[in-house]
């Protein structure tokens, strides 16, 4: 497929590589031909120096005939200037958009454009680490506003119902639970046996309230 | 009206001077600290409005969901056509106007970013000074419909093609219509077969193509070079 990567910082530079050693027709645009520096050697896509928002740049790029496009430079209204002119005047169908700055995240999602929140995500993820150890991310939906963990059940849990251990406002939906290898749709009255995987979608408040509820005691 | 402006630099700050003197309510929304100490000595504190204009949130803190017209004025194309895009969308202020720095952005400036008026800087005063240029001795008094169609003024001289001659036979564009002649100190409401006298002061209303046609009907003789007027200060 032929892909357009605007912006060659890090994420760029880093993008455009992958997708060209998946196979794709790639072209980086940027401002300044030092940024194409970042390309690593083995990189074989096209490069466009030109402005960002220049109808010749963005057309020497193969817009009209792109199946994608990545804005991901490290300016918000940049990202989102390119990404809706690409929509709006070009008809591409796949658009993303990096948000940089957290606080202009709701500006991106004002254009209906799929956004990617990197630094949000990165400091989400560091958080959990920091703060839930135990607690394994597997899957996560959107930009990690909801996640899918790997959840140990502990001794104390053992024989009580799952919908005992979920139960009093804790938002989460159970997904599986893995015993012995073998993993199944869990009901509210399966009984946990310690050392079952449960895997739950949550939110990260979600994710706190099932934590304290794992590290109490279960009420008889 | 309200009137709520985007990006504090020279212009923004001077359309907010502009508005306020007209009586309109005027905000400007700026964030940047450096600009925002010469704002304060410029303009009235509740006029100013502390804030990144990107972000809705702000934007909606600032009022913007009571303009009637939102004045995108930044120094960064992209940032005005976000601002004029979030202005419709999300807070439906009825009209947006937007400030173009870089004449290569233009294309964009158009309904799909929610654009109603767009004021490419480099253009509108390249044309003024090109017109300057073309037009000899005629004087522009008043710019109408920005700048496209303006009252000039010029004096018929010794010589000039157009003395003696019916106005109705001077085959001047439909886009130039002469208002009105002073002759010895009096306003004269030109008709048709009124005719141009050395010495007469004329008024017109027209584009600049009409302009170009009066000024060379109304050229002097050949004798006083044809680089006269293009060092009028």
């Amino acid at each position: 497929m032929n892909f357009i990567v605007v912006g060659c910082g890090r994420v760029g530079a880093e993008l455009a590589l992958r997708l060209y050693k998946s196979g794709h027709q790639v072209v980086v645009v940027d401002e300044s031909a030092v940024a194409f520096n970042r390309l690593a050697p083995e990189f074989r896509g096209r490069t466009v120096e030109g402005e960002f928002l220049s109808e010749k740049v963005l057309e020497r790029a193969g817009i009209a005939e792109a199946d994608g496009l990545a804005a991901v430079t490290n300016s918000d209204t940049l990202n989102a200037a390119v990404a809706h002119t690409a929509r709006a005047f070009y008809n591409v169908s796949n658009v993303v958009v990096r948000n940089y700055d957290p606080s202009l995240r709701t500006m991106i999602e004002a254009f209906g454009l799929q956004t990617v929140s990197s630094t949000s995500w990165g400091a989400q993820k560091v958080e959990e680490l920091l703060a839930n150890p135990s607690l394994r991310t597997v899957f996560s939906a959107g930009n990690g506003e909801v996640e899918v963990y790997e959840v140990i059940i502990n001794p104390q849990w053992d024989g009580h119902t799952l919908g005992k251990l979920l139960e009093l406002g804790c938002p989460c939906l159970p997904v599986a639970l893995t015993r012995a290898g073998r993993s199944f749709l869990p009901a509210a009255d399966t009984r946990l046996q310690t050392g079952d995987i449960l895997n739950v979608s949550t939110t990260f408040d979600g994710l706190g309230a099932l934590s304290e509820r794992l590290a109490a005691k279960p009420e008889a | 009206m309200f009137v709520f402006i985007t990006g504090g630099g020279r212009t923004g700050a001077q359309l907010a001077s502009l508005l306020l003197a007209e009586g309109h309510k005027v905000r400007l929304i700026e964030h940047r600290r450096e600009l925002l100490a010469r704002l304060h000595q410029e303009l009235p504190t509740e006029v100013i409005y502390e804030g990144d204009a990107s972000v809705p949130r702000i934007l909606e803190q600032a009022g913007l969901h009571q303009a009637d017209v939102l004045a995108a004025c930044a120094s960064d194309d992209a940032t005005n056509l976000i601002l004029c895009f979030l202005a419709r969308s999300m807070f439906n202020v009825p009209r947006t106007i937007a400030r173009v720095n870089n004449p290569r952005n233009a294309w964009l400036f158009n309904g799909k970013f929610h654009v109603d008026v767009a004021l490419n800087q480099a253009n509108v005063l390249a044309h003024l000074i090109q017109e300057e240029m073309s037009l000899g001795d005629m004087m522009t008094l008043l710019k109408l419909r920005r700048g496209r169609y303006s009252l000039v003024e010029e004096k018929v001289p010794p010589g000039a093609k157009a003395i003696g001659i019916p106005l109705k036979d001077l085959g001047l564009s439909d886009q130039c219509v002469i208002a009105a002649i002073i002759r010895d100190g009096k306003v004269t409401l030109p008709r048709g077969d009124t005719s141009f006298l050395e010495g007469d002061e004329v008024l017109a209303v027209t584009n600049l193509e009409g302009a170009q046609q009066l000024a060379e009907l109304l050229a002097p003789s050949q004798s006083d070079g044809p680089q006269k007027g293009l060092n009028r200060v």
